[in-house]
């Protein structure tokens, strides 16, 4: 058995060097440019799409093995140069966090536009790696999976050797460490940033084409490849390749000693198969290890940061507004076609759920990723309290909520500890993990085929989607339902736009700017931290109620990651820190009532929505951070650029001296928080 | 009655660095002390071992409460207030706003009714004293980014006078004002310190801590080096060594005569 | 006299809206050491980070060689010759003694032994980290390596921050005799007065953003009571006469 187990191991390699490349492609992103970098799996997947197109003839021209990769490179190389002056260099002096967003932005670009130029089936892929087999211990293990681990470790020693020994290597290292000081010596971190972002996309086209060639391309197996990857470079602390690597082997190997320990009898079973999500629960457990014990010596970088988030303005009159616009709506739900109706339903239930990343994100500060998985647990919730104890309306909503923002709380300790952009990380693998282990699991979860949800009713008097009243155009869904979403938004939008009027949202705001400030204010950092996750939460599990009952079951697929990455890119161009901000993008939403009547009208399909979403978030970031709705109805203020702040002397007096790039020269607030 | 600060061998590390050795200063009830020593002396180190931020050995009593062990907040709960050197005003709130934070903490009565029934967080008494004493009327909508360095700093110093505080520091608060600014808010600190708040004001501007202060720390190499009255600091010889240097050069102020010189020309600045 | 390295002429400069300081003007020659005196927050580093490019002045020009710099980056401005020591060392504590030697940029080269020959306390120290130097070796390697650049114009700030003087009297005199040799301007900013002086051709006493006292240092040295008089002048007291 032990020498099954260890063949099973080598059969991980394989899949443990993709993740290693993919890890690598994180630590060449930050320590060239400080960008946490969620896209690299896509662009794997861009590489991969390019590789496969060119080898079969898919555009017209079938190209041998040898020029089909030298061109993907070469394409590799065209989209690392367009990441770079696009995405990086324009954001520069953008706050971590930001960066992080526009990355998200080009993940659902990359992954958008491969949908539409290529369809979401997976193809086939012509091997590149030397086809035959080895046999260990009565197991066949599939030569490429060996080579795969050689030549991502040829690349990672590669790269490993031009940081230590060139002159573009330590030149690399002293630009993150300090970037002012680096330019004082007549340096260009400009030109290191390039030379990294290239590499990273060079590593990835490799990446893309040995994943692609070993099975076949696909439009997010690739993509979401960088959860593990990031698991990797969590443990390398985003700027060791060695342990990069090895970290990104091992989790292949412990997921392919998995595929064989859920071969045993023993193994948890759930409706006959073994248990589904374990290796994603295993991922998230190597990333929280790794946030907890690794992550609190990444290197902070000295970069220079000039902008903050985005203003979250005061609104002025909420119930005023919600006077005007709930009528307007509430007829509109009427008198609308049923399409429309449909639409504007869906854009109200997401609407919901993005009043849930304005609290975590625009008040706290905080990007969480998690959200909609925890919107997936109220609905859940409501859907087994049904079939299992009979519990339905309004106790079952109830007990989901709850639940939703007890996990919440639960998801707001490791934002005690870490700093925002590594919370990002940690809740997109929870997100997936929550997908894959619990949502998809067919004894806990929907399994494929959805648990049933029963129409809300109180009193005998059934307000579902096919409810008795019907729309001036007939047809589902009822309005009585879409009311009853419309108010519950109104009453969402109205209790996030007074949480940022009472004191407690300016506590939140408080934290938000300056953690330190505000307890030295009086206010208990971590309590403001923990009520603003559980009040978030239980917002996303209202969203999450709305959507198992209007769809009368209830999916994984409603609650993906994919979908989840979108949400951020939708709300963060209409507005992540404002209540208006959060309704525009419920309304703009795929799958909303503006993506119907682009549907309707003009036969765009959602993923032209999410294509130029992901590129408008890039944009909105660099020339309007607060988002196109809050700008709409709070108007510019003066001076949206804050003030650098002064630094005087007293060096051994700093905040934390000994920390890297935060000694001495600290003109323009050198990044601590973000 | 005991002393407003009494802090007692207070020793902070930064790995090999020692920033403060063994640091003893009160500042007794209604008194405004000075804190002053060259750049890198640990100043700061003092105020931020005070109010918790850095780990200290060493205890700190505020109005006689042992308050060593407490966290950032709780200290300033029991009364400790700072400014900052680099201001750190909350930059996404209203002047008002900042001041709001740090007047008082919300009920969780308070809390569902401003957030449920949309109620009107109720002003801060404190906040809007603070806002007449410091004639920050006209910019109390205002945010802290549209304000000038001098307003600025009179924010932070109002922040910290909301929460009311029994024991005030301050960190710098002259540097990055022109003189005019700088002398108009050694005024109001003395009136403060006048009407019974205790006071810990560390400065670069010697005019101003020799000009105002009732009693002088100097800090140097996280050592105090010399404590007394403004006449007695300026007086003592260490000091100007400490200030301008000790280094055998031919400007030593070893010269008998040299701290008469201090002394006569801070005399002087008072007539002028 | 020869035309000077640097000039500024009525410049003003601060962070956000605020100036932290006003109408400078001030020139520094080839060969000469100008100090730069004042206390904290007179805006003496402010002044340096407006030479070398990392402040843009809100107001007036900046001259290097007779030739306008604003529209230079501090990257291309380090390239032309300026040698910005900041408060901090301005070194990389990841890096070793013999990479801050190897770094630099394109057609750039330093010649070790060059840096050697300053201070030869750092051969022996060449495969450590910056981080691990003690504060004055760290200081002593951010001069060698940017004597090492052979600047036009060396821009030094607070070499004695968190040092024993004792450390930086050796530093002085080396960058003296490269300034001498290499008819180098330096313009330093230090808070040990007597260190400065001892080595400076002129000095500026800047207070609260303004230059309060201009002469030459020989003139300091002999009456060192201007010096404290500037120092202390700008002083407010609470009997000061209300102004407003």
């Amino acid at each position: 058995m032990a020498s099954q187990i260890f063949a099973y191991a080598i059969i991980g390699l394989g899949s443990g060097a993709l993740i290693a490349g993919v890890g690598l492609g994180v630590v060449l992103s930050y320590r060239g440019s400080g960008v946490i970098n969620l896209s690299t799996g896509a662009i794997a997947m861009l590489a991969g799409y390019c590789y496969w197109a060119l080898a079969t003839g898919e555009f017209g021209v079938t190209f041998p093995t040898g020029w089909a990769i030298t061109l993907t490179l070469l394409f590799s190389a065209v989209v690392g140069v367009g990441f770079e002056l696009g995405v990086v260099r324009p954001l520069r002096r953008q706050p971590a966090l930001a960066k992080l967003v526009a990355t998200l932005g080009i993940l659902l670009s990359a992954q958008a536009a491969v949908v539409l130029a290529f369809g979401d089936t997976a193809h086939p892929q012509p091997a590149i790696l030397p086809g035959g087999n080895v046999t260990l211990f009565t197991v066949t293990i599939p030569n490429y999976d060996i080579w795969m681990a050689a030549i991502v470790l040829g690349v990672g020693l590669l790269i490993a050797a031009t940081y230590r020994w060139t002159r573009f290597g330590i030149g690399t290292r002293a630009a993150a460490e300090n970037e002012a000081y680096a330019t004082l010596f007549g340096l260009s971190p400009n030109r290191y940033s390039m030379g990294n972002t290239v590499a990273m996309a060079l590593v990835m086209g490799l990446v893309g084409m040995l994943a692609a060639s070993i099975s076949e391309v696909d439009p997010t197996t690739l993509v979401l490849l960088i959860v593990p990857g990031l698991a990797a470079a969590m443990f390398g602390r985003l700027t060791g390749f060695t342990t990069t690597y090895v970290a990104g082997l091992v989790i292949g190997m412990a997921e392919g000693v998995l595929v064989y320990l859920s071969t045993q009898s023993w193994f948890p079973t759930s409706n006959g198969g073994p248990l589904p999500g374990v290796d994603n629960l295993l991922v998230l457990l190597v990333l929280v290890v790794a946030t907890f014990f690794r992550a609190g010596k990444i290197p902070s970088r000295g970069d220079i940061v000039e902008r903050r988030l985005p203003k979250a303005p005061r609104p002025v009159a909420p119930l005023r507004t919600a006077a005007v616009f709930v009528p307007i709506a509430a007829v509109a739900m009427w008198a609308l076609p049923f399409g429309f109706r449909e639409g504007l339903i869906t854009s109200c239930i997401f609407a919901v759920s993005l009043l849930s990343l304005v609290v975590v994100t625009g008040y706290l500060g905080q990007l969480s990723l998690v959200q909609l998985g925890l919107a997936g647990v109220a609905g859940f919730m409501v859907s087994h309290l049904f079939t299992n104890f009979g519990i339905g309306f309004p106790w079952a909503p109830i007990v989901g909520v709850l639940a939703a923002a007890a996990l919440g709380v639960g998801f707001g300790f490791p934002a005690l500890r870490v700093r925002g952009v590594q919370l990002a990380v940690v809740t997109l693998a929870a997100t997936v993990t929550l997908e894959t282990f619990w949502f998809s699991n067919g004894s806990w979860g929907a399994g494929v085929t959805g648990a049933q949800v029963p129409a809300p009713s109180l009193f005998g008097f059934d307000f579902g989607t096919n409810a008795s009243l019907h729309g001036l155009g007939g047809g589902e869904p009822s309005p009585l339902f879409g009311w009853f979403c419309l108010i519950v938004l109104a009453v969402m939008a109205l209790l996030v736009a007074n949480l940022r009027r009472s004191r407690l949202g300016q506590q939140m705001l408080a934290v938000r700017a300056n953690e330190r400030a505000a307890a030295a204010s009086g206010v208990n950092v971590r309590n403001v931290k923990l009520t603003g996750f559980g009040i978030a939460a239980g917002i996303a599990g209202v969203c999450g109620v709305l959507l198992s009952y209007s769809y009368g079951s209830i999916t994984a697929a409603s609650f993906s990651t994919l979908v989840a990455v979108a949400l951020v890119a939708f709300v963060y161009i209409t507005g992540i820190t404002s209540v208006p901000g959060g309704i525009f993008g419920g309304l703009i939403y795929t799958g909303g009532i503006f993506a119907y009547a682009l549907l309707d009208w003009f036969g765009l399909q959602g993923n032209w929505l999410n294509l130029i979403v992901g590129f408008l978030v890039v944009l909105s970031l660099i020339s309007r951070p607060e988002g196109g709705a809050t700008f709409l109805f709070y108007g510019k203020r003066p001076s949206l650029r804050p003030r650098a702040s002064m630094q005087h002397g007293e060096v051994a007096g700093g905040a934390e001296p000994g920390r890297h790039g935060d000694h001495g020269l600290a003109p323009l607030e050198i990044e601590v928080r973000s | 009655m005991s002393a407003a600060l009494r802090a007692s061998g207070i020793s902070v590390s930064f790995g090999a660095v020692r920033a403060l050795q063994g640091v003893d200063l009160e500042v007794g009830a209604g008194k405004l002390v000075g804190l002053i020593g060259p750049n890198g002396a640990g100043k700061t180190t003092f105020v931020d071992a005070i109010t918790g931020f850095v780990q200290a050995s060493g205890s700190v009593r505020l109005q006689g409460h042992d308050i060593s062990k407490l966290p950032p907040h709780r200290r300033a709960r029991l009364g400790l207030a700072r400014t900052w050197q680099t201001i750190e005003l909350f930059d996404d709130l209203s002047v008002q706003e900042n001041l709001a934070v740090a007047g008082g903490r919300p009920s969780l009565g308070s809390t569902l009714a401003e957030i449920v029934f949309g109620r009107e967080p109720r002003a801060e008494r404190m906040a809007e004293e603070v806002v007449g004493l410091l004639d920050l009327e006209d910019i109390a909508a205002e945010m802290p980014a549209n304000l000038s360095q001098g307003r600025r700093k009179l924010v932070g110093i109002a922040r910290a006078l909301a929460a009311r505080p029994s024991l005030l520091l301050l960190d710098e608060p002259a540097a990055g004002l022109d003189t005019h600014e700088s002398q108009d808010l050694g005024r109001r600190l003395r009136r403060l310190a006048d009407d019974g708040l205790p006071t810990l004001l560390i400065d670069h501007d010697m005019g101003l801590v020799l000009g105002i202060c009732d009693e002088i720390y100097v800090l140097d190499f996280g050592k105090v080096i010399a404590y007394g009255t403004p006449e007695e600091v300026r007086g003592n010889p260490d000091v100007l060594a400490a200030y301008l240097g000790k280094s055998g050069t031919d400007v030593q102020p070893a010269a008998p005569g040299t701290g008469s010189t201090w002394a006569a020309v801070a005399e002087g600045t008072g007539e002028r | 006299m020869s035309d000077p390295v640097l000039s500024l002429e009525k410049v003003s400069a601060g962070y956000g809206q605020a100036d932290v300081v006003r109408e400078i003007d001030l020139v520094v020659r080839p060969g000469e050491i100008v100090t730069l005196l004042g206390p904290n927050g007179a805006g003496k580093t402010t002044t340096l980070r407006v030479v070398s490019g990392l402040v843009r002045p809100s107001r007036g020009t900046v001259r290097y060689k007779g030739r306008d710099m604003s529209h230079l980056s501090p990257t291309q401005r380090a390239r032309a010759g300026i040698a910005h020591v900041p408060e901090g060392r301005g070194i990389f504590f990841g890096l070793t003694v013999a990479e801050h030697l190897r770094l630099g940029y394109r057609g750039e080269t330093i010649d070790p032994a060059a840096v050697y020959t300053y201070f030869p306390a750092l051969r022996q120290l060449r495969d450590r980290p910056a981080g691990l130097l003690s504060g004055g070796e760290q200081q002593m390697l951010a001069v060698a390596r940017n004597l090492a650049r052979r600047p036009a114009l060396l821009l030094l700030d607070e070499l004695s921050l968190g040092l024993a003087p004792l450390l930086v009297e050796g530093l002085l005199p080396v960058v003296r005799d490269y300034s001498r040799e290499r008819n180098c301007g330096v313009l330093l900013v230090e808070q040990h007065v007597p260190l400065a002086l001892d080595v400076a051709d002129h000095c500026y006493v800047l207070s609260h953003g303004d230059v309060v006292l201009h002469e030459p240092a020989a003139r300091l040295r002999e009456n060192p009571e201007l010096l404290v008089e500037s120092y202390l002048g700008q002083s407010s007291t609470s009997e000061a006469p209300a102004t407003s």
